[in-house]
């Protein structure tokens, strides 16, 4: 099959090739001009061979940010291994419009082993080029679309969060909120507001299940506490309250039930009073500045929007100066670690217990930096309320 | 990974569902897919089989609020059936100790079923 090398159909076969490959081919001297280039390549270009031949260098066929590109990667890669490879350059044509190509490259040698030129086969990459900036379009139209999603999500949220804590007078307040994800809106809720007569409601909750149905009940809960809250303060008639309205929202036979605690602040001589309802929420931490940390378990409260007659439980707590009282969603407490190992309200205690703070906002800093070792997967709420421990020292 | 079953038999007491593995928000879907084709008579007990169940977040304590809602729709009973330590743990903090049947199988769930015999 093989014809034979005398053939005398051969030289010319090889040269007619050569001149009329469907591919650019060019030799170029060791210092980069150009000694023998074939006509297809001449045609892509546009231009003369007597242009060519002698006069110019490969590099001055290329784009500028090709000549650069060749200049650190290409010559070099060449002189280094002999070879380069499928490398995707833009050469200019003679009327200036530019053609993507795929460049490969070979130095010959001489029998000594000295680098006597440079080989180079041009491909033609305008199909493959407009492959890639296709791939790319949709790669950037997919992102924006991400984006779009993540900002309607964060927009979202946010409505559902209070935008800053205000200001109460000898306390200190913070709250920190972990998202699970970018994409969804989470069902994890608090707030903080001013009643009548100097004293405040705050709550914290924490709705079953994620995304849109989510979304709609814990913006349901927010502004329903909110609005119970100033009609009748009393914690467990706010979660009564509560409770009758997402009983009266079940639309579809998939339960969508929150649990929450709800807080009344009542500033007192020497600190605050404060008296709490549980529906089916993990029990809030008490930080004593002098004392061992405490979960204020309120037994027997449920959870809230599951049962027409769910009974909530109170208990009353009075904070003195650099206690802190710190509410949380079971994003905390149910946090999954990276050995699958529940971390419990227990162990929150006892790591309360470990913890040299005094203040709210070093508690709520203390407590997201355990989250964050965590590796959660759920999204996260804290809430913290403490007395200020310097009079000297308020703003 | 979140590795998660549900499996549904039809005996004469009424169905019996089987949740094994992970039970959290995103196999809860699942399982209330599970739940919603159950078809309890009146008088039926559904029972569901807990043993193998190892992690239950809220989004399953909602499923199991699920199955109470259809077996009481239904006028038919519901009872747990091995319900874990972390499940009892689970339901206590949400103030639901006490409200379901539990029993240690399924067996002597249907067995304690006043009208087990009827099918």
């Amino acid at each position: 099959m093989i014809r034979q090398a005398g053939d005398p159909r051969e030289g010319e076969n090889f040269a007619d090739l050569y001149e009329h490959a469907p591919c650019g081919y060019l030799s170029t001297s060791m210092d980069g001009t150009i000694t023998k280039v074939n006509g297809t390549l001449l045609g892509w270009l546009g231009i003369g061979r007597d242009e060519l031949v002698g006069r110019r260098r490969f590099a001055d066929l290329l784009s500028v940010g090709g000549r650069i590109y060749h200049e650190t990667h290409f010559a070099p890669m060449l002189r280094m291994h002999g070879e380069a490879g499928g490398i995707a350059l833009e050469l200019v044509r003679a009327d200036g419009t530019r053609l993507p190509v795929l460049v490969s490259s070979t130095v010959k040698t001489s029998a000594n082993g000295d680098a006597e030129l440079i080989r180079t086969t041009v491909f033609d990459a305008h199909d493959r080029r407009s492959y890639e900036q296709e791939l790319l379009r949709a790669l950037q139209e997919a992102e924006q679309e991400r984006d779009r999603v993540q900002l309607l999500a964060t927009t979202l949220q946010r409505t559902l969060l209070p935008p800053s804590l205000p200001h109460i007078p000898g306390m200190d307040v913070a709250a920190y909120y972990h998202p699970a994800s970018a994409d969804e809106v989470g069902g994890d809720f608090y707030d903080l507001f001013p009643l009548a007569d100097g004293t405040w409601a705050f709550f914290l909750g924490d709705v079953s299940g994620k995304g849109a149905e989510a979304a709609v009940v814990t913006s349901l809960a927010r502004y329903t506490l909110r609005a119970a809250a100033v009609y009748d303060p009393h914690p467990v008639a706010v979660l009564e309250h509560l409770n009758t309205v997402l009983i009266q929202e079940q639309i579809s036979t998939t339960p969508r039930f929150c649990t929450a605690i709800h807080g009344l602040l009542e500033p007192a001589e020497g600190g605050a009073t404060i008296t709490l309802a549980s529906g089916g929420h993990p029990p809030a931490l008490l930080i004593r500045h002098d004392g061992p940390a405490e979960l204020l378990t309120a037994q027997g409260g449920q959870l809230i929007g599951a049962l027409p007659d769910a009974r909530f439980v109170e208990l009353q707590v009075h904070l003195r100066p650099g206690d802190t009282l710190l509410l949380y969603s079971d994003g905390l407490t149910e946090a999954r670690t990276h050995d699958r190992v529940r971390y419990d309200e227990e162990e929150l205690r006892d790591f309360a217990d470990t913890l040299d703070v005094s203040s709210a906002t070093e508690t709520v800093a203390a407590v997201s930096q355990l989250l964050a070792g965590f590796g959660v997967d759920d999204d996260t709420a804290l809430l913290a309320l403490s007395v200020r421990l310097d009079e000297e020292g308020r703003s | 990974m979140t590795e998660f079953t549900v499996v549904t038999r039809d005996t004469p007491a009424g169905p019996v569902l089987e949740l094994t593995g992970d039970l959290d928000a995103v196999t809860a879907p699942l399982a209330l897919q599970a739940v919603e084709a159950l078809t309890p008579r009146a008088g039926q007990q559904v029972v569901v089989e807990l043993t193998g169940l190892r992690f239950c977040d809220s989004s399953g304590i909602s499923t199991l609020i699920a199955v109470h809602n259809l077996a009481h729709a239904a006028d038919a009973g519901i009872a747990l059936a091995g319900v874990p330590r972390h499940l009892t743990r689970t339901l206590a903090l949400v103030g639901l100790d006490g409200f379901f049947v539990t029993h240690l199988t399924a067996a002597q769930a249907q067995a304690a079923w006043p009208e087990a015999t009827g099918g």
